[in-house]
């Protein structure tokens, strides 16, 4: 019987909190798992989840002459399907033997480093994915407008916010056709106004305007997750889930406002709540949230007409008072905000999350080959590594059967200061 | 079935005045504007009407098939939640921009009918929501002229800070909700692992 390795002891650790890596993944904090596993859509196979819409009514409605007149022939119903299939994503989580003999005591050691780096990279694959659903799709996390040497500044929205220390990300021409290869991020300022990355080595050919994206895509036009952009667009060309936008042109647009780079408004924002009323009802935006970032959050408050976070953060020393008689929602027009700092900087947009799925293919849980799901690192002499890897992975899709029950406000100024 | 029926009113429209004690106690917490009309003001959802034009699309409630499309300029309710009380401060005409920029930006054109989405320009400023009085499960909670002199008040001070103090504030909550995930994340994983880590113990005293 060969000997105990330690990543035995490490797998043996992870099976313990196994169970609760769903609890630590699916919190109502993020976007992405704001979004509900629908109950009403099975969980797919390998195969494309289909989505029947309707995207004409039926019936021929008119006059007609009585008196031996012709009542015309009638129309249904017409529906299509939009499909979805789901991404693969894994989040690798690499512990070295140092951290275990950090602190004292070998059974706890192991636990306190698994614990530890379970609850790290959970937390980070959380963000990786939710950085996700901020884009159009096609995994691209910013655009860089210009670089000096290693260091790129990179265009706003997103400027550097989609990106992490550490994170391996790929860079490709602006039209998404040449991968011209991959390099690390070894520093990410996604504060300042410059919005700067820096990163390890450029690839050769790097060009002002390229793109960057995600490690893990390939070949020209990558697919990754359906992020908000991709569902709340009113372009009429393209497709969307596999549905040509040019076919439905009205059916498949969200509206939108556009503010022109000038700051937000009270008016802006009923440009678009009325825009979802008009097409749905006037009645049907009471599910709607304004979902934005911190930069537009903050411009909201500058209009001094909402109960500013200050009050809420005890400034004011009533803000508890506030919070114990009130819900303390943060509204914007009567529609309760969520901001992340994820979220584009320039856009507010409104979504009906009730509309919104996730078709899962493989839950959240420990990548595991037979039983496993601790691996030895190897050295480049053959031998084994003073380190171990595991994995996080899942599968799943982001869908929106109904893309116009929201509305967006894009070219947003930013507040100074951001 | 009949009988059942007769004699029941249903009321579709629920309307609400505004106490005269709360406009009093607002006009105190935030003054009057160059008009003399009060800064804040409180309103039942259902009496806030709005300007909303365009092109409507009417649709069954059953089935949400499209019945027909009306091009027109209604006044409907301007919040979604109708059957609360809102809290409103009074912006100037000229937030709205110039009367220029307003219908550039807001005029809509819709089988061949310019139609104002937001209706006329404001040329006396327009009231815009500040807060909803509702319990923190969205329930139902009564105006009085103490709540709503309270958020008026607190929505004053919160104006007079800096820009830099409001959006610190913004920042030190996203810094309490990464805290919150963590102590979230320890607690989950904590309760995975019996006492003390598994080590012997006794009980002293």
């Amino acid at each position: 019987m060969p000997a105990q390795a330690n990543a035995n002891v490490v797998a043996l650790q992870l099976e313990k909190v196994r169970d609760k890596v769903p609890l630590l993944y699916e919190r109502d904090d993020i976007l992405l798992t704001m979004i509900q596993q629908r109950g009403d859509v099975e969980k797919v196979s390998s195969r494309n989840l289909r989505l029947p819409l309707q995207v004409y009514p039926g019936g021929k409605a008119g006059s007609y002459n009585a008196d031996g007149g012709d009542l015309g022939r009638g129309s249904g119903t017409f529906y299509d399907v939009a499909q979805v299939s789901p991404i693969f994503f894994r989040f690798a989580i690499e512990i070295t033997k140092l951290v275990e003999y950090a602190t004292n005591g070998r059974e706890r050691a192991v636990e306190n480093a698994a614990k530890r780096e379970v609850a790290n990279g959970m937390k980070q694959f959380r963000s990786f994915l939710d950085k996700l659903m901020q884009t159009a799709g096609s995994g691209v996390l910013g655009t860089v407008s210009s670089f000096s040497g290693t260091t790129w500044t990179m265009a706003t929205p997103p400027g550097a916010a989609l990106v992490y220390v550490g994170q391996t990300i790929q860079v490709y021409d602006p039209t998404l056709t040449t991968n011209r290869g991959s390099c690390n991020v070894v520093a990410a300022d996604p504060i300042s106004p410059t919005q700067t990355i820096t990163i390890d080595v450029n690839p050769t050919g790097l060009t002002n305007g390229d793109v960057i994206v995600h490690d893990g895509l390939t070949g020209s036009n990558p697919v990754s997750l359906y992020g908000i952009k991709y569902h709340q667009n009113n372009a009429t060309t393209g497709t969307w889930l596999n549905l040509n936008r040019a076919t439905y042109p009205v059916q498949l647009a969200t509206p939108r406002v556009n503010a022109g780079n000038a700051a937000l408004t009270p008016s802006n924002v009923r440009l678009a709540i009325n825009k979802v009323r008009k097409s749905l009802g006037i009645n049907h935006v009471s599910k709607l949230i304004a979902y934005m970032a911190v930069e537009q959050e903050h411009a909201w408050e500058n209009l001094g007409i909402t109960v500013s976070q200050i009050i809420k953060e005890g400034g004011a020393g009533d803000g508890n008072d506030l919070d114990l008689l009130f819900s303390g929602r943060k509204t914007m027009s009567g529609v309760p905000i969520k901001s992340s700092v994820n979220a584009d900087q320039t856009r507010v947009d409104f979504l009906d999350l009730s509309h919104w799925g996730r078709a899962v293919l493989k839950d959240i849980d420990f990548y595991e080959v037979n039983g496993n799901t601790v691996f030895p690192i190897y050295g480049a002499s053959g031998g084994i590594a003073a380190s171990y890897i595991f994995y996080f992975d899942t599968a799943f899709q982001v869908w929106d059967d109904s893309p116009r029950t929201g509305a967006y406000i894009d070219t947003l100024a930013r507040p100074s200061g951001y | 079935m009949k009988d059942k029926c007769r004699g029941r009113i249903e009321i579709v429209r629920e309307t609400h005045e505004t106490p005269e004690a709360v406009l009093e106690r607002l006009k105190l917490a935030g003054g009057l504007n160059r008009f003399g009309q009060a800064h804040y003001r409180a309103v039942w959802g259902w009496n806030r009407l709005a300007w909303i034009g365009g092109k409507f699309e009417e649709r069954d409630p059953s089935s949400g098939s499209l019945l027909r499309e009306v091009v027109e300029l209604r006044q409907e309710p301007k919040y979604p939640a109708v059957n609360r009380w809102h809290l409103e401060r009074w912006m100037p005409p000229e937030s709205y921009g110039s009367r220029r920029a307003w219908y550039a930006q807001t005029l809509e054109i819709a089988d061949g009918q310019s139609v104002p989405a937001l209706g006329p320009y404001p040329e006396r400023g327009d009231y815009e929501h500040c807060f909803t009085l509702e319990g923190p499960h969205g329930e139902f909670v009564q105006l009085t002229a103490t709540v709503a002199e309270h958020i008026a008040r607190a929505i004053e001070w919160s104006r007079n800070k800096s820009r830099a103090a409001r959006r610190e504030a913004v920042g030190e909550r996203t810094a309490r909700e990464e805290r919150a995930y963590d102590e979230h994340a320890f607690a989950i994983l904590d309760d995975t692992v019996p006492a003390f880590h598994a080590q012997p113990f006794v009980c002293v005293g």
